[in-house]
């Protein structure tokens, strides 16, 4: 066991990525991450979680907190119970068998990023993380690689994004992507690749 | 409990320090939101002629089986009670706003909250799930809104924010969702609003002014649970059919504003962030309520006036580009950028005095009608130094921000006129002596109850008459929007109205359960069939109906609900009556259909008018000011007319409502409605119907049963 935990892990074959200064803070990615996978609309037990305040200015206020579906899934790694694995039959997703899942919260201690990507349902006393909509057992589309994700689908901004192309690894940037457009910055928003708009005449 | 509702509403009484519960399932046939809150209004104020700072005023914030679900534009939050703001009597009536409150306060286990009595000293409540408590509110009297959920937030969380935060029951990453006033309701303001987050605000009514009376500065909510819903799989395929057919693509858009930044034509394509008058003048993104697509706020680089819509912006605007318009433009500007510059500059103005009127918490209404009618007093040489109405603001700088700020601190502070004007701008016109000569000119245009026009009541009928039928300015765009809105708006933007006048009365008449297929309901001409004849008191109790059930008491927005007309659909047809109960139903898993949901509207209606009733309301007392019936029309208000045989769009200049025509419609109305002609109380058959016969008994009893 402990010398297949130092071999080094399959990459997964599909990475969600956002772009936080195209999201309007509705949380209906939230909302239906939870409800796909619950049954219930709940932001406590949604695997993404878009955290915000008022009161500060844009683009501090909003940030989109994803798992990364790390390459090196430390995660993973820290399971005592083999529950958090390496789903190699769908495209090497980093996943959670609840059933076999103990609630010891080691993979949330683990996990390098504030807030944890792993939810701790506490109805249930188990982890849970985003899975890429795998199993999604209230929605009647086929989610993981190739598949269909909730909270890409009811996103009313289009902010958020499934790629195969590994992000980069260092921080959280390489899973902070740009997906506006020139229709983006004709409604009076900025697009990176031009900046600020000029004032209507 | 039925899916969608947390189950139990939250019961605090202020003097006695009690905590209790109700159990929703009581008050479930209500609907949620307005509904419940008229019935448990009823059921627990017993003396219902208080007035609004009276310590025996019950005030019920109320959420719905939507809020917190995955509906589209579900989240908003109903306040009612009795409502500080009325004129001459402080009639029930109700507020709501945006935001994430109503959401948060059914993830803690809530779908309202009721308060009862006044606290002898300063109080906030802290809701974390099941556990509620009182916290002393005296360091937090004095502070801004901003200041005020700034400083719960860190009370709540220890500070701890973006990350995890733990409590018994589970975790969440969210803020608490705090609902509070600034320093106007803590000064017993009549106009004081209830502000959450930047800028979600219950402003009309005066609620403000309600829990400062009580001693209550804020209310925190942070909850850990979640809603079940009868049907996750329908309601996941419903917001997608939502998205699909009816949101604005904001990568391919079907229908695009024909110049670039222009925030006004949300109303008609949909698009986000376009509820404000900000230009594009710095980098920003569109801000929404929880769960809305339209998402119709913004949120800015410089952080000034953050999710500000609508009124706090658009009254600046006005005024601002004149006054400081006329001193740039006498400098002369001669590029883009010095334009640029300028634009910018003008509207960090606006957005200042915008974010001054949030964090002070003052109706944005009443502030936008007290600036042009002080001017108007000014300038008829009755208000200003050494005049009647002595005042020293300075009018030569009228339109500025520094006058704009001076008048709001006035008012906060209720120094010299300042303190007639926190009573609202009807009261400070009668104070002063003016209010019957300037409701004849229309200088004053409040024409029910205390609260501004908002449309032309002369012409947009079912808006008037809906207002001086209830208790307050509706402020119910569902017909608007489509009717006059996108019209105008279509106008300005230069583009040819997206459809003809027949094509939209067309479309109405075929959505409007339970009155379908009479486009004369949309006919606001003078004519046989126009704004005196039964197609108006069919067109009045849709509005009213649809609003009370599936705007106020289901918790949909009207910024986005009705849907009649959308740009982002095939044929333009928007998605009512579908969409309502599609999303209830899913969540609910009842069957409530659109015209049931109609008719529990008009249960909440007759409620409510008992209500009044009992409050001394008689049709006596149902007259608009002089102005409506005495000074035409003078700007071009267009709305369809049929006339010569064809619907068109008709400016209806030099229209007056004529005051006998409308008696007899209040007539008419009430036949229509089952109430009384002669005082326009509801009868016993009616109220039996409907299944109300306790408070036919009791208006019985009081003396204010209809009789027939």
């Amino acid at each position: 066991m402990a010398t297949e935990k130092k071999a080094k892990l399959p990459l997964a074959e599909a990475y969600l990525v956002a772009d936080p200064k195209k999201c309007a803070g509705c949380i209906a990615c939230m909302l239906a991450c939870s409800l796909v996978h619950e049954g219930v609309t709940s932001p406590s037990l949604s695997r993404i979680q878009i955290v915000q305040t008022s009161f500060k200015p844009f683009p501090e206020d909003i940030d989109i907190h994803l798992c990364r579906q790390c390459a090196n899934p430390v995660c993973v790694k820290a399971c005592p119970t083999g529950a958090l694995h390496v789903d190699t039959a769908h495209g090497n997703l980093r996943v959670i068998d609840e059933s076999a899942c103990d609630g010891c919260r080691k993979c949330i201690e683990a996990c390098p990023f504030q807030p944890a990507r792993i939810v701790w349902d506490a109805g249930r006393n188990v982890c849970v993380k985003c899975d890429l909509c795998l199993d999604t057992p209230y929605w009647d589309e086929q989610g993981g690689p190739g598949g269909k994700q909730a909270c890409v689908d009811v996103c009313p901004m289009r902010a958020l994004a499934v790629t195969s192309k590994v992000p980069n690894q260092k921080g959280d940037e390489g899973y902070r992507v740009n997906l506006r457009n020139e229709h983006w910055e004709w409604l009076g928003f900025m697009t990176d690749q031009t900046g600020t708009p000029e004032p209507q005449k | 409990m039925i899916c969608g509702y947390a189950g139990k509403i939250l019961r605090l009484n202020l003097a006695t320090r009690e905590i209790g519960s109700i159990d929703t399932g009581q008050y479930a046939a209500w609907g949620g939101g307005h509904g419940m809150g008229s019935a448990i209004f009823w059921d627990l104020c017993r003396d219902k002629a208080v007035t609004g700072f009276d310590p025996r005023n019950v005030v019920t914030i109320m959420s719905s089986p939507l809020a917190g679900t995955l509906s589209p534009a579900s989240s908003r939050c109903e306040v009612q009670g009795i409502g500080p703001q009325g004129y001459p009597v402080e009639w029930f009536t109700w507020s709501s706003f945006g935001g994430r409150f109503a959401a948060q306060l059914k993830y803690a286990g809530w779908d309202g909250i009721v308060i009862e009595g006044r606290s002898d000293a300063p109080v906030w409540v802290n809701i974390v799930n099941d556990c509620v408590t009182f916290e002393s509110g005296a360091d937090l009297w004095g502070k801004d809104t901003r200041e005020t959920q700034q400083e719960i937030w860190g009370r709540v969380t220890s500070g701890q924010f973006n990350d995890w935060y733990e409590v018994e029951a589970g975790c969440t990453t969210q803020r608490p969702a705090v609902l509070c006033i600034g320093q106007a309701g803590e000064r017993l303001s009549r106009i004081a609003a209830l502000i959450h987050d930047g800028a979600n605000a219950a402003g009309q009514g005066g609620f403000g002014g309600a829990f400062g009376a009580k001693n209550l500065k804020a209310i925190s909510v942070m909850g850990t649970g979640g809603i079940r819903v009868a049907d996750p799989a329908a309601l996941m395929r419903s917001w997608l059919w939502y998205r699909a057919n009816f949101n604005y693509n904001v990568d391919a858009p079907l229908l695009e504003s024909p110049k670039p930044n222009s925030p006004g034509f949300y109303s008609i394509n949909s698009s986000p962030g376009g509820a404000v008058v900000l230009k594009g003048v710095e980098p920003s993104r569109p801000y929404a309520c929880q769960a809305c697509p339209l998402a119709c706020h913004r949120r800015t680089s410089s952080g000034i006036g953050d999710e500000s819509t609508c009124m706090p912006t658009m009254w600046p605007f006005y005024t601002l580009l004149s006054a400081e318009g006329s001193e740039e433009s006498a400098g002369g500007v001669s590029d883009a950028h010095a334009k640029a510059l300028r634009a910018l500059k003008l509207t960090r103005a606006r957005y200042r005095v915008a974010d001054m009127l949030q964090r002070c918490g003052i109706n944005a209404y009443e502030l936008c009608i007290a600036d042009a009618y002080l001017l108007g007093l000014f300038s008829e040489g009755v208000l200003g130094q050494d005049k009647p109405i002595p005042c020293d603001l300075p009018f030569e700088r009228w339109g500025s921000e520094e006058f704009k700020q001076r008048l709001i601190r006035m008012i906060v502070e209720r120094r010299g006129i300042g303190d007639d004007l926190a009573e609202g701008n009807t009261r400070a016109s009668v104070k002063w002596g003016r209010y019957e000569e300037d409701s004849e000119s229309g200088l004053l245009s409040y024409p029910y109850w205390g609260y501004y026009e908002h449309y032309d009541p002369r012409i947009e009928v079912e808006w008037s008459y809906g207002s001086i039928l209830s208790s307050r300015d509706t402020n119910d765009h569902g017909l608007n929007m489509v009717l006059y809105t996108i019209p105008r708006l279509a106008r300005e933007a230069g583009i040819e109205p997206i459809l003809s006048a027949e094509q939209t009365v067309e479309i109405l008449s075929q959505k409007v359960i339970p009155y379908t297929g009479d486009p004369f309901m949309f006919d606001y001409g003078q004519g046989p069939a126009g704004i005196y004849s039964g197609n108006k008191a069919k067109t009045t109790a849709w509005a009213r109906r649809y609003t009370l059930f599936w705007k106020d008491s289901v918790g949909y927005c009207d910024l986005v609900w009705p849907s009649f007309v959308n740009a982002n659909a095939p044929g333009m047809l928007g998605a009512t009556p579908e969409g309502e109960p599609r999303f209830l139903d899913a969540v609910t898993g009842q069957g409530i259909g659109f015209a049931n949901g109609m008719e529990i509207g008009r249960r909440i209606w007759n409620l409510d008018r008992a209500i009044v009733a009992l409050q001394g309301r008689h049709r006596d007392m149902e007259v608009f000011p002089g102005y409506v019936f005495r000074q035409p029309v003078n700007r071009p208000f267009p709305f369809p007319v049929y006339e010569n045989g064809e619907w068109r769009f008709s400016d209806n200049l030099g229209r007056t409502l004529d005051a006998g025509k409308f008696e007899e419609w209040k007539t008419l109305y009430f036949e229509f409605e089952g109430w009384d002609p002669r005082s326009g109380w509801p009868t016993r058959g009616t109220l039996e119907e409907l299944g109300l016969t306790h408070v036919a008994d009791t208006l019985e009893s009081e003396g204010r049963l209809g009789r027939g």
